[in-house]
């Protein structure tokens, strides 16, 4: 015995030892040393390498790290929206000037700048109509299509007018501002050379691009199945793989671009390898001798590899922010292991944050619907939510409230004082009196029931029986600390009125399963999901409301319905009437659970990179903008 | 034993199959479907209707499974979205990679770890042995990750020796090339299995060495040397024989948190990258690799145990 113990003591002061001299080691690590060249290095964020070259794609590879991380670098869309820190039309990156609308608004017409493409060719209206009519052609198969909504449904012809100039006649009047952000922000040019169906075809052979508006369907498709091959996926075996990804940097087809870089090394990890396109027809030149794009498998791999001094710009894991900001606009100290060679950027996308209530939904014996349909209940559930205080605890400074349907920040022409003046601040007080003044027995710390129901102003509400509780559950995507750390401050916060919220934990993919509006004659008990990322107004930058709030909309997630709300968002898509009326009717109804948006990221940027501010709320990077 | 051996690859197809109905018949649970997991948020009805359509998600479900199991049989096993890859493909990308990788880190720690469990075992309750053990519990109780950033600080940003991740474009071959950059990702999955080997190794050698055999040598005059690396070594290494058959899944399978710190993309970041993305191609495919690993893995334990082992046939040969 007294060997075991002596052994066990040894062992544990040798485990100590070992322990005291990690910890002491621990802080003396420092950055490597910084060397600087014309290689700009940027990391991709972890695990989502971009994987499919050709613009006109399915909402399966409709990503960030697809478009607006590579795709834009090489093929540029007709119109470039992101102007410094705005989410606005940028006239300056755009293909063409600023389109002009006639005829009751009805008519759109287009004048396309002097640009050329690689190999020589100007960019012509004969590039747009490419798009176009592979737009009418498989519909179906582009990302953006919304049934019965924008083009190519409301499209009645296209006329090409010269070869920089094309007309678009529309089948109803539309709010300009809502065309051009949401529609014509869908159209990337094509170039000739992919008009073809086989390799060997030559530019133009397809005859897709040449065609009058609609009338080359089958050559389209053809031309269609062609190109989403050479770029891996084949829609008439879409289950085959056929790995052309590994060919991007190879296959001359993929070399002809307008943008500023093309691509020269690729591979199935996510290696990027750009170099600048010489004959890049836009204002700024890239100076940069080559773009590479890093993979990463994770935050703390790309925290270690800025600490290394390896990449240009990068990003500051949440886990890794030691000191927050008093101000969500600026970056506060840097982490001390980088703000020797890095400075931080914190940058806020074009995004509201939200979660939905399922208005349809039959949990809580039936009644959560019923109970999420009384707009009391939301503005008490609302005013619990305390925004400001979770961006500086949670989020440490880095977050900006939503109080509507309108992202408040960055700075834009849209959102309206009533929104950012915040309709619903936090007031346990003002929310326990909004339950009782509706018929509720408020418990707090317990669940509130309905004491007084029927239909009357002081009443609980339609298909509210008396004894009902506020009790429901809310199912939210972990993975991430700061949301877990939300959840349970909302909770703790909905408790004080007696609202009992049970929360779970599932991946993304499940409560983004789960939150699906739901089907006549079908189940639907889901209550409250949460899958934390609200949603982000690209490449639909006008922030209406149309795929999120409108009735029947497909991500209209709770089903959300009122008539007033509708006529709303029908008249800021098809008359010229500016967003206020919409969005303070929303910001007043709550439609769902406005939540704080975190900032997308808190970009590092190495000390001798100049350009990389401001930077575009829309996603995509300018590297062509980056100097040394 | 070639009997054996038949009888054993049939049962382990069976298991397969099995696996994969399992899981085929689970990936139907996901919420949403695989058209909601592959599209995002913002996908329409519509959209989820012509997605289900041209994969052919709408066919009765055994008619899907067949479709599945005929592709497995031509070498294909499936298409993910996700990656816009084969699943092959993927697989044969990320499984030489994890193959290299782990493989080595298991070979150095049975290269530590052998020697240094007999020699715990020799000189047992002495403060070699102590010291030892005390490293050993301090592998084994400290979290991967850790272990790794630890010797990343250490050894690649202040003492500047080696780069903190190997580049993910390197081909599996890399750790002949470039030796320097596996270093800290080996020895980091080295070390945890150092300690577990030498701990198995220190205690069959001990339970050995009781042995009457061994009484027995010794009685007759046999030296100690003999005694140990004639008489011990031999029948105390059948566990550590079976630990390394049954090591294959794992060599097989990844070592997420050391492929996570080191960013290097293997097995392991691409089976839970699957389930996490509910990428169902992809989550079936790394599924029967995996199954395929431990029924062979079980298999070359035993066989492995029988060839060490005269005493053991199998069999009933």
């Amino acid at each position: 015995m007294k060997g075991s113990i002596r052994r066990l003591l040894v062992s544990g002061v040798t485990v100590g030892a070992l322990a005291a001299g990690t910890l002491a080691v621990l802080p003396a690590a420092t950055a490597g040393a910084a060397s600087s060249s014309a290689v700009a290095t940027w990391a991709e964020a972890p695990q989502t390498p971009p994987n499919y070259i050709f613009p006109f794609m399915g909402l399966q590879y409709f990503s960030v790290s697809n478009i607006n991380n590579f795709q834009f670098l090489m093929y540029r869309p007709l119109y470039w929206f992101g102007n410094g820190s705005t989410p606005n039309l940028n006239p300056s990156l755009s293909l063409a000037n600023n389109p002009t609308y006639s005829n009751g608004s009805k008519t759109v017409t287009i004048n396309l700048k002097n640009y050329k493409w690689s190999n020589g060719e100007k960019l012509t209206s004969q590039n747009v109509m490419f798009w176009m009519n592979m737009l009418h052609a498989q519909k179906d198969n582009w990302a953006d299509y919304s049934q019965g909504i924008g083009i190519p449904d409301d499209l009645k012809s296209i006329t090409v007018n010269s070869p920089t100039k094309l007309t678009f006649q529309l089948s109803a009047p539309v709010n300009a501002n809502w065309f051009t952000y949401n529609e014509l922000s869908q159209i990337t040019p094509m170039p000739n050379a992919w008009d073809k169906t086989s390799d060997a075809g030559a530019a133009g052979s397809g005859g897709c691009s040449a065609a009058a508006y609609g009338m080359a369907n089958t050559q389209c498709t053809a031309v269609y199945t062609y190109l989403s091959k050479a770029s891996g996926f084949d829609p008439a075996n879409p289950k085959g793989a056929n790995n052309s990804l590994t060919t991007y940097a190879t296959n001359p087809l993929w070399q002809v671009v307008d943008g500023p870089f093309h691509l020269t090394k690729f591979d199935a990890s996510g290696n990027v390898t750009m170099a600048p396109n010489k004959s890049y027809s836009g204002p700024i030149k890239p100076t940069v001798s080559q773009f590479v794009e890093v993979p990463f498998t994770s935050d703390s791999s790309e925290f270690n590899a800025l600490v290394g001094n390896k990449l240009s710009v990068g990003y500051l894991p949440s886990a890794n922010v030691t000191t927050g900001t008093t101000n969500a606009y600026k970056a506060g100290p840097n982490n001390s292991r980088l703000s020797g060679n890095y400075n931080l950027a914190p940058l806020y996308t074009w995004s509201i944050n939200y979660f939905p209530y399922n208005f349809q939904s039959t949990g809580n014996g039936g009644t959560a619907g019923k109970i999420f349909s009384q707009l009391y209940f939301r503005q008490a559930f609302q005013t619990l939510v305390d925004q400001p205080l979770y961006i500086q605890k949670i989020d440490k400074g880095y977050g900006i409230p939503t109080y509507g349907p309108v992202p408040v920040y960055p700075s834009n022409s849209y959102a309206s004082s009533t929104e950012k003046s915040n309709p619903y601040p936090y007031n346990t007080g003002k929310a326990k009196s909004l339950l009782s003044s509706h018929g509720w027995k408020v418990v707090p710390g317990g669940s509130s029931y309905c004491e007084n129901p029927g239909t009357s102003k002081n009443q609980c509400g339609k298909g509210i029986p008396k004894g009902t509780k506020l009790s429901f559950n809310l199912e939210y995507a972990t993975g991430g600390t700061a949301l877990a750390q939300q959840m349970n401050a909302e909770k703790s916060s909905w408790a004080q009125a007696g609202i009992n919220v049970t929360l779970s934990g599932a991946t993304f993919n499940t409560v983004l399963g789960n939150a699906v509006p739901c089907t006549a004659g079908q189940s639907c008990n889901w209550e409250l999901e949460n899958w934390g990322g609200g949603w982000v107004f690209a490449p639909d930058y006008y922030p209406t409301g149309e795929a999120i709030f409108q009735t029947g909309a497909g991500s209209n997630s709770g089903s959300y319905s009122d008539v007033k709300n509708d006529a709303n968002i029908v008249a800021t898509t098809q008359k010229s009437v500016p967003l206020t009326t919409y969005e303070n009717y929303l910001a007043q109804q709550l439609p769902v659970v406005y939540q704080p948006n975190p900032a997308t990221s808190l970009t590092e940027i190495k000390k001798n990179v100049k350009g990389v501010t401001p930077q575009s709320p829309l996603y995509s990077i300018n590297p062509e903008n980056w100097r040394f | 034993m070639l009997g054996y051996i038949i009888r054993r690859i049939i049962q382990a197809i069976i298991v397969i199959l099995g696996v994969s109905l399992i899981v085929f018949l689970l990936s139907q649970l996901i919420p949403g479907g695989q058209a909601r997991a592959a599209l995002g948020p913002k996908a329409t009805p519509l959209q989820i209707a012509h997605f289900n359509r041209l994969n052919g998600y709408n066919q009765p479900l055994w008619v899907q499974y067949w479709h599945y199991i005929l592709s497995i049989i031509k070498g294909d096993l499936g298409y993910s979205y996700k990656n816009n890859q084969g699943v092959t493909a993927l697989i044969l990308n990320r499984l030489p990679k994890t193959l290299v990788l782990v493989g080595s880190s298991t070979i150095l720690a049975l290269i530590i770890a052998i020697p240094l469990g007999m020699a715990q075992a020799v000189r047992r309750n002495q403060a070699f042995d102590y010291v030892m053990t005390g490293v050993s519990f301090f592998l084994y109780a400290i979290p991967a990750f850790l272990i790794g950033e630890l010797l990343i600080i250490w050894f690649s940003f202040d003492l500047n020796w080696f780069p903190s991740q190997p580049p993910t474009s390197a081909s599996p071959w890399a750790i002949i090339t470039d030796p320097r950059a596996f270093v800290l990702p080996v020895f980091s999955l080295a070390a945890l299995t150092i300690a577990a080997f030498s701990r198995y190794m220190r205690s069959s050698v001990l339970d050995t060495l009781g042995e009457d055999y061994i009484r027995t040598a010794k009685a007759k005059g046999a030296s100690p040397r003999r005694v140990l690396y004639g008489h011990a070594f031999r029948n105390a290494l059948l566990p550590i024989l079976t630990l390394i058959g049954l090591s294959l899944p794992a060599i097989v399978g990844g070592a997420l948190i050391v492929e996570t710190v080191f960013n290097y993309p293997g097995m392991g970041l691409l089976t839970v990258q699957a389930a996490a993305n509910d990428d169902v191609p992809l989550v079936l495919g790394t599924t029967l690799v995996a199954t395929a690993a431990t029924v062979l893995g079980s298999l070359l334990a035993d066989v492995l145990y029988a060839a060490a082992d005269p005493r053991i046939r199998l069999g009933g040969d």
